[in-house]
């Protein structure tokens, strides 16, 4: 989950962030790291340049942006496929 | 209209509270970059970092000029840029190319339109009112300050925030420099109208002023007028202009106490200057701006600093090395600038 930290960091150009300063289940949007719509475009890009799984349905983004945890088990998930 | 404010970030100290030209920087390159501010302290740090150079620059100078007009919205923002937020543009066509054209990041991409920075300022105000951007090459900036002195013309607003913003990358300055626009060598700044070469110096900035209808105590300056004309068939006809504009405003070339002019040391594009000083300028006190913020397409609105500058504190900084300072007092300023001798721009200012 750290390299995924800093893929975000590095991703959204998050500014004085560390990696260790964005919780595993830190909520990314609104009141957690304050993310935007423009940013959910940014993780989707992230997810198919570094791991090349499509979000295919963009109802699921809510749930899998929800935080670095749910990013990360859906990564998982559909790495396994990916495979 | 009255100028009531200005926020100008340039290759000069300009931006924020400093002594007007006092500590001129003198550079010897043949590109200018500009002097930035720390942002952290205009913008919201979760804003910048989606923020380009440009868009920073753009945005900063805003806010600066609406902060010392005390205005939290002004009723209209009208921005003017040749050639738009250039950087995001390079990251965007340079990932199409490394990329094949997929998995673009839409940040560049949505960032990279020419009205970018006018936008930005709206959404930093949370502004849905007139917000226009005009992109006009030489004219960008005198189509932006058209609009707005209409808007406050026809009582459309009372307050209207203009502003030019136009930055140099990489990319753009390799570019411009193969179509020589440039100096093939570096030159000390100060002395670029005595290189006798062709080719300027580089430059950029982001210069906004907030222009409003009614006079108030701490205004800068009165705007009298503008005038564009393009491509003028001859300097005969450029001196006419001239001599039509100031008519038009029932004043003598002898009423203007400083004429700033769009020198660039350019040997071809000086010509125009150089005959008028000749000419009808002859025993006016003229001085040049561009050794100081270099060439580019929107660079008269540093002009425009600087006149309402004269004017405001009554002086004329010894850094535009003007061809006299007889010490009378600086009421009325006339700017004569052309770009690439196709963008031909009259502005004239007078004490409030």
């Amino acid at each position: 989950m750290s390299d995924l930290k800093k893929q975000i960091i590095e991703q959204l150009n998050l500014q004085d962030i560390k990696p260790e300063d964005i919780g595993d289940d830190q909520p990314l949007f609104v009141d957690g790291l304050g993310l935007d719509s423009i940013d959910a475009l940014e993780l989707i890009v992230l997810l198919q340049q570094h791991y090349k799984i499509k979000l295919s349905n963009a109802e699921d983004g809510p749930k899998v942006f929800k935080s670095v945890r749910t990013i990360a088990e859906y990564i998982t998930a559909h790495q396994n496929q990916v495979a | 209209m009255f100028i009531r404010s200005t926020g100008v970030i340039s290759a000069q100290h300009s931006f924020g509270n400093v002594p007007f030209l006092e500590n001129p920087v003198e550079y010897n390159t043949n590109r200018l970059t500009c002097i930035e501010p720390d942002y952290k302290d205009i913008i919201d740090p979760k804003m910048i970092r989606r923020m380009s150079r440009i868009i920073r620059m753009g945005v900063a100078a805003a806010i600066g000029c609406l902060r010392e007009g005390n205005t939290d919205v002004p009723d209209a923002i009208v921005t003017g840029t040749a050639y738009g937020c250039l950087q995001d543009t390079d990251v965007f066509l340079s990932k199409m190319v490394e990329q094949n054209e997929e998995l673009l990041t839409p940040t560049a991409f949505i960032q990279s339109t020419h009205n970018t920075i006018g936008a930005q300022i709206g959404l930093m105000l949370k502004s849905n009112r007139y917000n226009n951007a005009f992109v006009h090459r030489g004219f960008s900036f005198e189509s932006a300050m058209l609009d707005g002195m209409l808007l406050l013309m026809e009582n459309a607003a009372g307050n209207v925030l203009v502003g030019a913003i136009d930055e140099l990358t990489d990319h753009s300055f390799a570019i411009l420099e193969r179509f020589g626009l440039y100096k093939k060598n570096p030159v000390t700044n100060t002395a670029l109208y005595s290189t006798n070469t062709r080719g300027s110096i580089a430059g950029e900035g982001s210069a906004f002023f907030l222009l409003a209808k009614e006079h108030t105590a701490g205004d800068y300056a009165k705007l009298d007028g503008m005038h564009t004309f393009y491509k003028p068939a001859s300097i005969v006809e450029s001196e006419e202009q001239v001599k039509l504009f100031l008519e038009s405003h029932s004043i003598d070339i002898n009423d203007i106490d400083l004429i700033i002019t769009g020198r660039n040391g350019d040997t071809t594009h000086d010509a125009v200057y150089n005959q008028l000083n000749r000419g009808i300028f002859n025993g006016i006190t003229t001085a040049g701006y561009k050794h100081l913020c270099g060439e580019y397409p929107t660079a008269v609105s540093f002009a425009l600093w600087l006149a309402a500058n004269c004017i405001k504190q009554n002086v004329i900084p010894s850094s535009l090395h003007s061809t006299s300072n007889t010490g009378k007092d600086i009421k009325r300023v006339l700017v004569y600038n052309h770009y690439q001798d196709i963008h031909h721009s009259l502005l004239l200012l007078s004490a409030c």
